[in-house]
């Protein structure tokens, strides 16, 4: 090969890897919001529910979960936003109250969820009003959920943390390494804090996990550190090298039984990861507004105790 | 192996882009001490908080333009943020709010209201913070409110300095690429060229990048020391941002200058420029970038994942398609 040819093969090379990008969205969030919400489990705002499906989902497997989602908009988050209410068949009274809601704000509680799913190509910046009406439906382009609801316009939906009969979450084997290998930049300005990160899946995992330290009681919830396991592999092989923060809202089984149970304990539950805003937070902090690439921070929400 | 895959041409890229990654985490090593050296992060918050307070002489002062800024840094509320005399890197935009209406209403003691903080703008001489302070509070309906509005100023004011940091960041980022690339000689081209006819070094080079790859993402990740405390993170940076001696051992051997430069023509020269000016530009896409290229080029050369990707990829006990549905 000619010097000038073999040059070229390299840095075309070079180049095809280089403009391999992902297609990353980035999040952008108050830094304020963020150190209030990072170590809750829950958030209320009143939300103005825009499009809801006539029914729950049906329940199999991804995203046939039995969940009945709704999108709509709030003045707190200020984000396009979708809630959800797991188990939605066994929450009559919410479903009804649901169905017969005009566009009025209601008062909502939940776990609020960031979760790189549904990222359409748009970047999302908290305190740009969404869109009315929702352009999607109910499922719109979104980052930000409250999922799963705890109160729907004052009916009390905690019951519904329970084990979603026939569904088959995707088991800790396949649904950690996946969540371990997302990457992600985290940036800050003064007031803001920029996540940017590429499609994510998996939204319900099945695991056991090992209690690795004492629950924090955080007000509306408990914090706890966990070792994470495959359910059908064996204690001592974690599927994820690392301890994750597993969120317990108070009120539900999975949280009455974390309280009687003690460090090197397991449970089998139902979980749905969220960026933990935790770490997120701690990275900007000590990083300035300096970018730093790393692999998206995530924390599990407990929705249920599986047998 | 066959084809393009198996070839000197994806050993010499394996290569480049192993140097383009050790360059990079020298460069970020050399960055972090610029920013300590030079305080940089203190003195562009105090250049944002003069913009703001400076030009306003006070009642005490009226002839001293730099009365009012020099109140605000003896404040008890801004010295508590202080080492010693050393500015502080933050400041919160709540102090700031707070330590401006309290100087404005000093004359009130005990509770404040918004009359208060009106009565101490209409004492203070004229000047550049007495027109801002107008204009942003004669809408607040009460104190309160007056201190969002001022808080929101700060903040604004706070994303400009971010900004003048992030172009004094990126700037001395190339500064430092710059003099790593020339100091080096760090050419791209010269190096492509080595690494083709020397199959020895070729080697040795392909052989430290596959270590290279087995090592953690340079990357910053956060850890729990106490297990009983899950809101209470550190900040780790791991093995994979230092860059070991063997390395820097094979930096040396690829790397450098060579034979009498008096020799060289003006083509030399040409090349040269050209092969340190794409070094800088690569320097300056950072090392995670350049770590990630490379696995993906060792997964390439092996024909598959690397072995500790296969390793941390379970086998498939079921294929689900992706979510349809939040």
């Amino acid at each position: 090969m000619k010097p000038l040819k073999r040059l070229t093969t390299v840095a075309l090379l070079l180049f095809a890897s280089t403009t391999i990008c992902r297609a990353d969205i980035t999040l952008a969030l108050n830094k304020s919001f963020v150190n209030k919400v990072r170590n809750k489990a829950t958030i209320t705002t009143n939300l103005t529910v825009d499009a809801h499906p006539k029914d729950p989902h049906s329940i199999k497997d991804d995203g046939e979960d039995g969940d009945i989602h709704m999108a709509g908009r709030d003045s707190l988050i200020q984000l396009p936003l979708v809630a959800e209410i797991l188990n939605a068949r066994r929450e009559p009274t919410a479903m009804q109250l649901l169905k017969t809601l005009g566009i009025v704000p209601v008062s909502i509680t939940g776990v609020w969820r960031i979760w790189f799913e549904h990222l359409g190509t748009i970047d999302q910046i908290q305190g740009t009003p969404a869109p009315n009406p929702a352009p999607k439906g109910s499922n719109p382009d979104h980052l930000f959920e409250i999922h799963p609801i705890t109160t729907f316009a004052g009916v009390d939906v905690l019951d519904s943390f329970v084990e979603v009969p026939g569904y088959q979450a995707y088991p800790a084997s396949i649904a950690f390494p996946y969540y371990d290998d997302r990457d992600a930049t985290i940036q800050a300005s003064q007031t803001a804090i920029m996540i940017a990160s590429g499609q994510a899946k998996y939204n319900y995992a099945d695991f056991v996990m090992e209690i690795a330290g004492k629950p924090k009681d955080v007000g509306d919830g408990f914090i706890v550190l966990g070792n994470v396991y495959d359910s059908a592999g064996s204690l001592e092989n974690p599927v994820s090298a690392k301890v994750h923060r597993m969120i317990f809202v108070k009120g539900t089984p999975p949280a009455a039984k974390l309280l009687t149970l003690s460090k090197g304990d397991t449970m089998h539950v139902l979980g749905i990861p969220r960026v933990n805003l935790t770490d997120v937070f701690l990275i900007t902090s000590k990083n300035g507004t300096n970018q730093v690439s790393l692999k998206l921070p995530y924390e599990m929400i407990i929705a249920a105790l599986l047998p | 192996m066959s084809g393009i895959f198996g070839s000197t041409v994806l050993d010499v890229a394996i290569g480049l882009v192993f140097v383009y990654l050790l360059l990079a985490l020298l460069c970020t090593s050399a960055n972090e001490l610029v920013a300590a050296l030079t305080k940089s992060r203190p003195k562009l918050l105090k250049k944002g908080i003069t913009q703001l307070l400076d030009n306003q002489p006070t009642d005490l002062a009226k002839d001293d333009s730099g009365a009012f800024i020099n109140e605000f840094y003896r404040h008890p509320l801004v010295t508590g943020m202080m080492n010693g005399s050393k500015h502080p890197a933050y400041l919160p935009s709540r102090t700031f709010a707070t330590v401006v209406i309290d100087l404005l209403t000093r004359e009130k003691a005990g509770r404040k209201e918004i009359s208060d903080l009106e009565n101490g703008l209409a004492t203070i001489p004229s000047g550049d913070l007495k027109h801002a302070l107008l204009a942003l509070v004669q809408s607040a309906e009460d104190l309160e409110s007056a201190q969002k509005a001022i808080e929101g100023w700060y903040e604004d004011a706070m994303d400009r300095v971010s900004g003048w940091y992030k172009r004094r960041t990126q700037a001395w980022t190339v500064v430092v690429a710059l003099l790593i690339t020339v100091l080096a000689n760090a050419d791209t081209i010269h190096v492509a060229r080595r690494l083709w006819r020397d199959p020895v070094l070729r080697s040795a080079v392909v052989e430290e990048a596959k270590s290279r790859a087995q090592k953690p993402r340079p990357s910053v990740s956060v850890e729990y020391p106490d297990p009983d405390d899950p809101t209470n993170p550190t900040v780790v940076t791991n093995e994979g941002n230092t860059v070991s001696a063997d390395e820097r051992a094979l930096l040396g051997q690829v790397l450098g200058w060579q034979g009498s430069l008096a020799d060289n023509t003006s083509r030399d020269w040409f090349e040269r420029i050209l092969g340190w000016l794409i070094t800088i530009l690569a320097i300056c896409l950072g090392a995670p970038f350049w770590f990630d290229i490379l696995n993906k080029f060792m997964n390439v050369r092996s024909a598959g994942k690397s072995p500790d990707e296969a390793a941390k990829k379970p086998e498939k006990r079921k294929l689900a398609p992706a979510d349809k549905s939040a």
